[in-house]
């Protein structure tokens, strides 16, 4: 048997896995699902955060007895997205119904002891259970703590005295946790989404060509036609493989996309997947996705049927996301030796190429290589446990 | 033709195949005889070298099946036991795939098909999927695509089994018609009339073993029984258990 029929068998049966899966209606809904997943779920977590954020700044204060402290109900309207409103009657009702998210109220001798300078006494109405209503309370909490120390200071100076004396200490608050920083964290997860589609999108045709063919009963027949065994291995796992790349490109392209719908400049994040990135991204995970078919294929040939193969398939699945969710909550500087292991090498240069840094050729071509080696071997694997009479009867 | 001498077939402490030979000749059909877990299926799997023996040769048309399984698998036609179709594919397809395998391409390949399908009287089940297929049509599709290359040996495992009149009577139709293209036919069956009806040569086996090989006739005379059965079963060594 020459190499060149060899490659044209291996053709034969990449198109026959190929085309038998395209007509699986159920699995090819899974791998449209897996596909978009992580792009719809970035995007929610993305547009909660807009959201949020968006609240907080322009915030309606409802405040009871408005006519009582007119100065201050002008001077918050004058505030940046601060607009004040008529309070509802029942202040605390309307806070435990979740009606408002906090009520200011203003007594009737507020005017009064005001002009006296005695402290004039102001009530607000909040539940601290509630997180989503805190953005608005503590932003109303700093409003009114700054317009008495303006007020304050504006006394002392009328008096004669430096304000700058009864103010020991000027603490300035820093927020780690913007908005901006959490929405980058949001954005960390697309590369494991995108592993993952790799992941997911190879599954089927790794299990269903493998497990499923000799479920089937069709491994017997098929085998009796004149082909080495590696051919028939090499036809599914490149079919798999193929499989696997085409979801990454769908997953990748519905990321690209996702600007589009987002209101990320709004939150002044730079977020880019664009052309340029796609040699990249290509090159980091085209690889990865040979090795992945080629781990799948070999998993489920050992399975002793295409149940206990699926259920492989969903211990396997945590092998792609243990880097992606580490990776995602504490970022992971890239070292020399991470290229040198199989998914995360892919990982680490996805990581790279996203967040605008170049990896560089040798980190492509380690990762690159491993991959390939690995996949190889595990072919090999299979084609020998193709070729033992315990795996092909299943007995 | 097809020649075996002497193979042998262990698994772990069970000897499924111990100690047959046989001849098949070209334009003969040959029927390979014997009760359930008599070794039949274990001896066809060694003969289109999916299972390999322990000792023993295997020579197809003069090609050595052991030592060369593809060569030889290029000169036969296999319907095995339990013949999986793939539920998604259709006839047609089933036939094309194989015949790729092959190496049959292009116009030689839809030619083929076509007479397949006329030979078979499938025509109108050739473009439809064989995921609802009834057991007879499954067995033509399974069929069909073993004969694709046009191998000059087929070899059928219990092709009759549980199909009924019509469909039965059409593979017993198809088997002559191979036979008297001058074909080498084996097919195993433990139907006693299946055999009696269909081959010229007989080779019945029983515990792994050959313990007859000859023509109905031949076997008559070699058992002093007038009935094929129960020569079958004075071969077999069925007496001391129940009727088969």
């Amino acid at each position: 048997m020459t190499a060149g029929r060899s490659l044209r068998q291996i053709a034969i049966v990449l198109r026959k896995e190929v085309k038998d899966s395209l007509r699986d209606r159920r699995a090819l809904w899974s791998i449209v699902f897996s596909m978009t997943i992580g792009p719809v779920l970035i995007g929610f977590m993305m547009n909660r955060v807009a959201a949020r954020e968006h609240e907080a700044e322009r915030v309606r204060i409802p405040v009871v007895g408005t006519e009582n402290a007119p100065t201050l109900v002008e001077w918050l309207n004058q505030q940046a997205g601060v607009q004040v409103v008529a309070g509802p009657d029942d202040a605390e009702q309307a806070i435990r119904d979740r009606t408002e998210d906090v009520v200011v109220i203003v007594p009737k001798d507020f005017g009064e002891r005001f002009r006296q300078s005695r402290p004039a006494r102001l009530k607000i109405v909040v539940d601290n259970s509630r997180n989503d209503a805190r953005p608005t309370t503590e932003r109303v909490r700093r409003l009114l703590a700054q317009y008495s120390a303006e007020i304050g200071s504006l006394r002392l100076i009328t008096r004669g005295i430096s304000p700058v004396g009864v103010r020991p200490l000027d603490v300035e608050e820093v927020e780690v946790s913007t908005a901006q920083q959490r929405a980058a964290q949001i954005l960390n997860f697309i590369p494991m989404f995108i592993i993952m589609a790799g992941f997911i999108g190879g599954m089927q045709i790794a299990t269903d060509s493998t497990a499923g063919e000799r479920e089937r009963g069709s491994l017997e027949p098929l085998l009796v036609n004149p082909a080495a065994r590696f051919v028939f291995v090499s036809g599914k796992w490149l079919a798999a493989a193929l499989a696997a790349f085409v979801s990454v490109l769908v997953t990748t392209m519905l990321c690209a996309n996702l600007p589009r719908f987002l209101p990320l400049e709004d939150m002044d994040i730079r977020f880019r997947i664009g052309r340029e990135h796609l040699g990249g991204i290509i090159g980091a995970i085209g690889p990865m996705c040979l090795f992945t078919a080629a781990l799948q294929a070999a998993v489920a040939t050992l399975a002793r049927s295409f149940k206990e193969a699926q259920t492989y398939m969903g211990v396997l699945i945590l092998f792609p996301m243990i880097p992606g969710i580490m990776g995602a909550l504490y970022p992971i500087g890239a070292s020399a030796w991470m290229y040198f292991v199989p998914m995360l090498g892919p990982y680490v240069l996805l990581t790279n190429v996203l967040g605008g840094r170049d990896p560089g050729v040798a980190a492509y071509i380690n990762s690159g290589i491993v991959s390939f080696i690995a996949a190889i071997l595990l072919v090999k694997i299979t084609a020998m446990l193709f070729s033992s009479e315990r795996i092909i009867f299943a007995r | 033709m097809i020649r075996v001498e002497g193979i042998r077939k262990r698994f772990g402490t069970v000897t499924a195949v111990d100690t047959v030979s046989f001849e098949a000749h070209d334009g003969t059909i040959t029927g390979l005889l014997g009760p359930n877990g008599a070794g039949k299926t274990t001896t066809l799997r060694m003969l289109y070298a999916v299972m390999r023996p322990d000792r023993g040769q295997i020579t197809i048309d003069s090609v050595d099946a052991v030592a060369s399984p593809q060569e030889a698998q290029t000169r036969l036609g296999v319907l095995p036991d339990g013949f999986g179709l793939y539920p998604r594919l259709t006839a047609r397809e089933h036939i094309e795939y194989f015949g790729e395998l092959h190496g049959i391409s292009g116009t030689q390949l839809q030619q083929r098909a076509h007479e397949l399908i006329e030979m078979l009287d499938m025509g109108e089940i050739a473009d439809r999927r064989t995921g609802g297929f009834s057991h007879g049509e499954r067995t033509k599709v399974a069929l069909a695509r073993a004969l694709v290359h046009d191998p000059q040996n087929v070899l059928l495992d219990e092709p009759t089994n549980g199909l009924d009149v019509m469909s039965t009577r059409a593979v017993r139709h198809i088997v002559r018609k191979l036979r008297d293209q001058g074909r080498c036919v084996l097919f195993s069956s433990h139907v006693m009339q299946e055999v009696s009806a269909l081959c010229d040569s007989i080779v019945v086996i029983a515990s792994g073993r050959v313990v007859a090989h000859g023509t109905p006739n031949e076997l008559r005379h070699q058992t002093g029984q007038d009935n094929l059965e129960d020569a079958f079963v004075a071969l077999a060594g069925l007496e001391r258990g129940e009727e088969p």
